[in-house]
């Protein structure tokens, strides 16, 4: 006898019992889960909201006419008219290619500087040694601007170091703040030398954080120091560096104000005026603060778009992201 | 052996190229420590390298006889550790929190943060903001607005969230609560990281004067770096007095920078090598019972 | 639980504001009502006037925003608070803040809404962005009730100087300080045993000074004998102290002598573009000539300061712009590099130029503001009698820059001298107190202008040689009339004239050195045309026109 199971096809008006949830009350059953987490969660959403949302409302005198004295949220709406006032400014464009080029030349000459420290100082066993290093290596960190500055128009001058080792081979000297052309470089290599110490002691962290038995095992499988580098102590710190990479891409129209302040001057303004340093030479003849919002809020505008786009490319090829 | 040689030549090259970096970084450093301890004369002819010359302490004792330096001194130390443990806690529940991939909303949280550090109101909001809250002039104005830096929490999370999972199911198996978990276990294994921040904001605090200077009108509450920054303007504008002679007065105009510097430095340099001796690794070894 | 309520309080009234600002309402801020006189509950003085010194009939209190110079740091305790309270019932309650960053708090605060009634230590020009909210009080309305102010004003003729801080509104906005005399202090100093030994007189002027370079660098062919500084330091001007008193002897403006680079001509009755005229070429041909024959320091142009002190401290140079402070600083220095009697250096007159022995510069300096909100103040009388009296009055700039006869200072034969304990910028060297750090005499707060002999009795000997010798061969160039313009036209000329500004520096700077042909002169000028310098003048012009016609 055959035995004909029948398997009826459930049609789709067959109500299979699904348990759908409404989305209330999926909130409500994390919360009750998590609560502990979520209670972590409210002082600093408060801090967020009142120290940094409340405040953001300021940035309406970009689209209203602020006048120094007056309603703290500006006399009048004005539209687009600070933006239209900057984009038809040749002046302005200028000092935002300046920008661009001057920070994106930073980022990547300053951005290895540490990794590279800290991989180096990973290799070395004597700890005096590392640790001396380490600590010689953060302190111009510490040296205000005011004397960085001084130190930079000293080492360039026609009787500075710089000048006389060129004498030495022969040459004739440069008058390096006078010539646009050696504007970046200095700069980029005053930046270097400011942060790669400092910058360092975060990888070091990270570098800790290495289980050091991923080390021995590689070394029962016959990896030497280059390829335990290349598979574990890379892979190691990814995330740390991937964190700071978009971090530092989205911050690339914040370049260092104070020290360009010091160090410029009309003869090499063609590459080394940036966006806050003309804003600054605005200011001193009328101080407009609807205009400098407008070129502020640009300014986040293009960070926010930077960090986006590196997060989702990051994501995409190393899965490490910002969120 | 093959590969020892090429490591040998590799560990000599790596020797030399740190030996360099201190040569780059240490040097200057030493340049200005010099000039803080010698006489003008010498300073403005550029004849100081690495050792003081014509060694002179004025600047040094002008600075430290007077009252007010102490006091903006005491100042800076209290706003330090108090803004320093506040950031602390509130930096590290918000990273860790983020850092929990069950947390629902956690995407739209971190973009929260995030959007903060690319968007904020200017001077006028803020120092409104502050007057509003009846914090001007208190301790609090100086604490609070800074607390959380979102760039060091992203960091953190970072961190929190590189440790593996398998600790958390252990501890929860084990009955722990979530502030448990957080406080017996990740917390002390994350002492590396923490010893980091710690140094980052406790420097930041530190040096930070902006927010002095915005919100507080009594010039006995200013921090000592409010009050060096201000030293430095007065004397190279060549306002300077408070010495007792003409030649006192150009000797502080000298060095003062030097001098603010080291100042500024000393206290950092004697802190570090406490921060310095949790880089330690193998931490995690064994803490988890496969 | 009262912090919640108190933030909860504050999130309500942002609100609040939020929804006015939607409502967008626009006022219109224009002080045009005709002032009302001041309000005054009895506590003026009836009888207040020149020579009487201001007591109020009640205590009453002002605030005031202090500059905070950390040399010598605000003291609650100064004799100078409690004399002021002793004299004039008045007792001030300062806002300190850092002299380093003065102005922007001091903007920071009038923004906010939450300014002192008296905010000193502001230079005449620095309250325009202030003006069209009316922030501000237009001063200039009230100014009959401070005889002290208007005694100075007729009696030094410097109405003609105060219309110039006119706004559009025909009013002004500022206190400014009053000198009797114009009071120069840049100028060049040089090496005057070099000059000596080698029979070179003092130039008179800039033909004289390069045939005096050219003679010293014959005989000193290893050195360049001018090596200058101010080009990087202060507003970033290319030899922007040098330009600064050189330009108006070759006719025109510079360095750190103007903003905008717009001169008034005054036979054409018109503003012109100083950083476009022949006058402007001359001069920079002149100092490239200099550059050319070696005789000017090419680094002039990008050193720092301290670079090019070093040089003329270790002999390197024998020339350097300087001004009163920094010639003392410089000797001490040389008489440890060179040694004390070795040599001997001293600022000089202004060469003459073209356009003969000439010195620009204003007879008005640092003042004062006061907030719109000094209106509605029960005591806005007493409130101006008092600033009259004590910014204003002899007795007040007196008690401000010396204090307390017979306490810090006594008088001999006529002449002021500090009191044998008490210092004061080197004059007492032996003094163990200091005026300024001890007692809050002689500050940069509120010790500024006054007649020539009060100001000369705290410069040395050879300081008051030099302005006595420059107030006697120079004549004074009458100052640029007002273009005051509104806050949209503000805007705009802003824009333009910054790059334009640029333009001037960046080629100033390039046409001195040579890396940029005088031939090119030309093409320059056309640059500027074309970054709107026709349109910018044409503002100017026409605020200049408009302002004329009001004030008819």
């Amino acid at each position: 006898m055959k035995q004909v199971v029948e398997v009826s096809k459930p049609t789709h008006e067959l109500q299979v019992p699904v348990i759908t949830t409404p989305k209330r009350s999926l909130v409500l059953k994390a919360l009750r889960k998590d609560w502990q987490l979520y209670s972590l969660l409210v002082l600093p959403i408060i801090y967020l909201l009142i120290f940094k949302y409340i405040p953001m409302i300021g940035n309406v005198i970009a689209f209203r006419r602020f006048i120094p004295g007056g309603n703290i949220f500006g006399e009048e709406w004005v539209g687009l008219h600070y933006f239209q006032m900057f984009v038809g400014d040749a002046a302005f464009w200028q000092v935002f290619k300046n920008t661009l080029i001057t920070s994106s030349l930073t980022l990547l000459f300053c951005f290895p500087a540490p990794i590279i420290i800290a991989l180096l100082l990973n290799e070395i066993k004597s700890k005096k040694f590392k640790k001396f290093v380490q600590t010689a290596s953060y302190l111009p960190h510490f040296l205000s601007v005011v004397i960085i500055s001084g130190m930079i128009l000293q080492l360039t001058s026609t009787s500075g170091a710089i000048n006389s080792l060129i004498q030495l081979f022969g040459g004739k000297p440069i008058l390096f703040m006078q010539d646009p052309h050696w504007f970046r470089p200095v700069y980029v290599a005053s930046e270097v030398w400011q942060t790669m110490g400092w910058g360092a002691i975060l990888y070091l962290a990270a570098l800790t954080n290495i289980d050091d038995s991923l080390y021995e095992a590689a070394k029962i499988d016959g990896a030497n120091r280059w390829k335990q580098t290349i598979h574990i102590t890379i892979p190691g710190i990814l995330p740390t560096v991937i964190t700071l990479l978009i971090l530092n891409i989205g911050n690339i129209m914040a370049v260092g104000f104070e020290k360009i302040l010091l160090i410029y001057n009309p003869l090499n303004f063609e590459t080394s005026d940036v966006i806050s340093t003309y804003l600054f030479r605005i200011g001193l003849q009328s101080s407009n603060f609807s205009y400098a919002t407008a070129i502020g809020l640009f300014e986040s505008i293009i960070g926010l778009i930077l960090v986006f786009s590196a997060n989702f490319l990051s994501k995409k090829f190393t899965d490490n992201g910002l969120w | 052996m093959k590969e020892t040689v090429q490591y040998k030549i590799f560990k000599v090259i790596n020797v030399l190229i740190l030996l360099l970096v201190i040569y780059v970084t240490l040097f200057p450093f030493l340049n200005v420590v010099a000039q803080s301890f010698s006489g003008q004369a010498e300073i403005n002819a550029g004849k100081v390298n690495l050792i003081p010359k014509g060694f002179n302490l004025t600047t040094y004792q002008t600075i430290l006889h007077d009252k007010t330096f102490w006091t903006s001194y005491r100042n800076t130390i209290v706003y330090t550790v108090l803004g320093t443990v506040i950031a602390m806690v509130m930096t590290t529940t918000f990273a860790y929190v983020l850092s929990k991939k069950r947390l629902m909303g956690r995407k739209f949280f971190t973009s929260m943060a995030i959007f903060t550090m690319f968007f904020n109101g200017g001077l006028i909001p803020n120092y409104i903001l502050i007057k509003n809250l009846g914090w001007t002039n208190t301790i609090w104005a100086i604490v609070i607005p800074g607390a959380i830096s979102i760039f060091n929490m992203l960091i953190m999370k970072s961190f929190f969230e590189a440790m593996p999972e398998e600790l958390e199911e252990a501890a929860s198996i084990d009955g722990s609560s979530t502030y448990g978990t957080f406080l017996k276990i990740i917390l002390p294994l994350s002492k590396p990281i923490l010893a980091t921040m710690v140094l980052f904001y406790a420097v930041g605090n530190w040096n930070s004067w902006f927010g002095a200077f915005l919100y507080l009108d009594q010039s006995d509450k200013f921090p000592v770096t409010l009050y060096l920054r201000n030293l430095l303007a007065g004397a190279t504008s060549g306002q300077s007095a408070g010495a007792t002679s003409a030649d006192d007065l150009q000797q502080i105009g000298a060095n003062i920078k030097a001098v603010t510097m080291v100042l500024t430095v000393l206290p950092i340099l004697m802190v570090y090598p406490f921060v310095q001796k949790y880089f330690v690794s193998g931490i995690m070894l064994g803490s988890v019972k496969q | 639980m009262a912090k919640i309520l108190k933030k909860l309080a504050f999130l309500v009234a942002i609100v609040t504001a939020l929804s006015s600002l939607l409502a967008g309402c626009s006022s219109d801020k224009s002080s045009s009502t005709t002032a009302s006189a001041p309000k005054d509950k009895g506590v003026a003085m009836a009888d207040y006037g020149v020579g009487k010194t201001f007591k109020a009939t009640k205590p009453i209190s002002f605030t005031t925003m202090y500059n905070d110079a950390a040399w010598y740091a605000f003291k609650k305790d100064w004799l100078l608070w409690s004399e002021i309270t002793k004299r004039t019932n008045v007792t001030l309650k300062p806002t300190v803040v850092p002299m380093s960053d003065y102005a922007q708090k001091r903007s920071l605060l009038i923004s906010s809404g939450d300014a002192p009634l008296i905010i000193p230590k502001t230079y005449p020009g620095q309250e325009t962005p202030f003006v069209s909210s009316g922030a501000i009080l237009p001063i200039s309305d009230y100014v009959k009730y401070m005889p002290n102010f208007m005694d100075k004003v007729k009696k030094w003729n410097l109405q003609p100087e105060i219309d110039n801080l006119r706004q559009a509104d025909g009013k002004y906005y500022v206190l400014p300080g009053l000198h009797e005399e114009v009071w120069p202090d840049y100028t060049l100093a040089v090496r005057t045993d070099i000059f000596e030994k080698n029979n070179i007189a003092i130039p008179k002027t800039w033909d004289e000074f390069e045939a005096a370079l050219k003679k010293l660098k014959e005989i000193y062919p290893d050195v360049t004998p001018f090596s200058d500084r101010w080009s990087t330091s202060g507003s970033v001007s290319p030899l922007g102290a040098l330009l600064q008193y050189a330009a108006p002897t070759f006719g025109t403006v510079g360095g750190w002598g103007t903003s905008n680079y717009v001169t008034f001509d005054q036979d054409k009755n018109k503003f012109v573009f100083a950083g476009a005229s022949k006058e402007y070429k001359e001069m920079l041909t002149y100092f490239n000539g200099l550059i050319k024959e070696g005789l000017l320091d090419k680094e002039s142009l990008s050193q720092s300061d301290d670079q090019a002190v070093q040089k003329f401290v270790n002999g390197k140079s024998f020339v350097i712009s300087s001004n009163s402070q920094e010639i003392v600083t410089m000797r001490t220095s040389m008489d440890k590099t060179l040694g004390a009697g070795k040599y001997s250096i001293a600022k000089i007159d202004v060469p003459g130029g073209p356009k003969g022995n000439v010195i620009a510069g204003s007879r008005l300096e640092n003042g004062i503001m006061i907030s719109a909100k000094a209106k509605d103040d029960p005591n806005f009388k007493a409130l101006l009698q008092f600033i009259d009296w004590f910014w204003y009055s002899d007795e007040g700039e007196e008690l401000a820059k010396w204090g307390v006869e017979g306490t810090t200072y006594k008088k001999e034969n006529g002449k002021r001298v500090l009191m044998p304990d008490i210092n004061f910028l080197g004059l007492n060297p032996s003094g163990t107190k200091d005026l300024r750090v001890d007692y809050g005499f002689g500050t940069g707060s509120f010790a500024y202008g006054g007649t020539t002999d009060l100001l000369q009795s705290t410069m040395s000997e050879e300081e008051v040689k030099f302005q006595d010798s420059m107030h006697q061969n120079k004549k004074v160039l009458p100052v640029n009339p007002p273009y005051p313009m509104s806050a949209t036209d503000q805007e705009q000329a802003t824009l333009i004239s910054t790059p334009l500004t640029d333009t001037v520096k960046q080629n100033t700077a390039k046409f001195i050195l040579g890396t940029r042909p005088l031939s090119e002169w030309n093409a320059y000028v056309s640059e500027l045309k074309a970054k709107g310098m026709d349109k910018y003048l044409d503002m100017v012009n026409k605020a200049y026109q408009d302002y004329q016609k009001k004030s008819k």
